[in-house]
């Protein structure tokens, strides 16, 4: 298992709803935690995430900020369409500090992972860092 | 490159205050007032990019001129989720239009309570001196208490129109600005 969600590992952005160019989206599957993606207006807010190639998935970890619905979905397509929903989180206010969530799911598959901010505690959110635990399908 | 913000701009008040002449005059940069009344029924949307003063960055402002009409009310405030800013227009020659501020800012804050939205009071149709029954004073008062910016304009004479949407602007760039800063501390 190592972290298939780094551009170091092959992932790509593959679509965002904001880019300031100060604070892109790339920024979130960059291995650092002193940088993030922000959001700049409007909701909902998603960014997609495509893998080096199909993947197993066993657990998701995001660090954000003012998030408050959070949607995930997956495709296993080669190209990013028909995403099925994974999960949907309500997260707790943290008044702009960290908020992180962990969400296991044994054996799943993937090529892109859809993230969907439906609703914020504030105008703006910060996508700090996203960890996939998995391992590439052979096959 | 500049940045582009975006933000949902929702503009509220009675019927007949001026809201779509308002949003009408400033989408056009004053080339187009609607000389004939054409109610709005439900929610009329325009986008329209705003320069922010001293930057390099712009925000986007998708205008949601909504009917003033409570026949239409449910249906409006549909469309009013994850609002970013408020605009409340009023008529002054009209005293009802001017009571009903506070009820039509009430039922847009009520849809974010936790968040401050920069948020405007537009005294509309100041060109009818003779026939005005707000005054000044009256108006820059319940902005005070309600945490409104005040402005006076007049959709008709094209006067002052895009000061508050400026204002709206600004204030909203300095929220990103603000909130930026602050994600940046916590690294």
């Amino acid at each position: 298992m190592f972290d298939v969600a780094l551009s170091a590992a092959g992932a790509q952005i593959s679509f965002a709803t904001s880019c300031d160019e100060n604070f892109p989206p790339e920024h979130i599957i960059d291995g650092k935690d002193d940088t993030f993606w922000s959001s700049t207006g409007l909701f909902p807010q998603e960014f997609v995430v495509t893998f080096a190639s199909l993947m197993n998935i066993n657990t998701i970890k995001i660090e954000c900020s003012n998030v408050r619905k959070l949607l995930i979905e997956r495709s296993v397509q080669n190209e990013p369409d028909d995403f099925e929903p994974v999960e949907q989180k309500d997260m707790e206010n943290s008044d702009g500090q960290w908020q992180s969530e962990e969400i296991s799911v044994s054996n799943m598959t993937a090529v892109h992972l859809k993230f969907t901010v439906m609703a914020a505690y504030d105008h703006f959110v910060a996508v700090h860092r996203l960890h996939v635990d998995g391992n590439a399908v052979h096959g | 490159m500049p940045n582009s913000l975006r933000a949902k701009c929702i503009i509220v008040g009675d019927s007949c205050s001026g809201k779509s002449a308002i949003t009408q005059v400033f989408h056009s940069d004053g080339s187009h007032f609607p000389k004939n009344y054409a109610m709005t029924t439900g929610v009329e949307l325009v986008t329209k990019p705003v320069h922010v003063q001293d930057t390099h960055d712009a925000v986007e402002l998708f205008i949601y001129d909504s009917a003033g009409k409570e026949l239409f009310s449910d249906m409006v405030q549909n469309h009013w989720a994850n609002p970013s800013m408020v605009v409340v227009v009023y008529d002054v020659t009209n005293e009802t239009s001017f009571n009903s501020c506070a009820k039509w800012l009430e039922r847009v804050r009520s849809q974010k309570p936790s968040v401050t939205m920069p948020s405007v009071l537009i005294a509309n149709k100041i060109d009818l001196d003779e026939r005005r029954v707000v005054s000044m004073k009256e108006g820059q008062d319940f902005a005070d208490s309600n945490g409104l910016e005040y402005f006076e304009c007049s959709a008709k004479e094209m006067q002052n129109v895009e000061q508050p949407f400026l204002y709206l602007a600004k204030t909203f760039h300095k929220l990103y600005q603000d909130r930026i800063e602050y994600f940046m501390s916590m690294t």
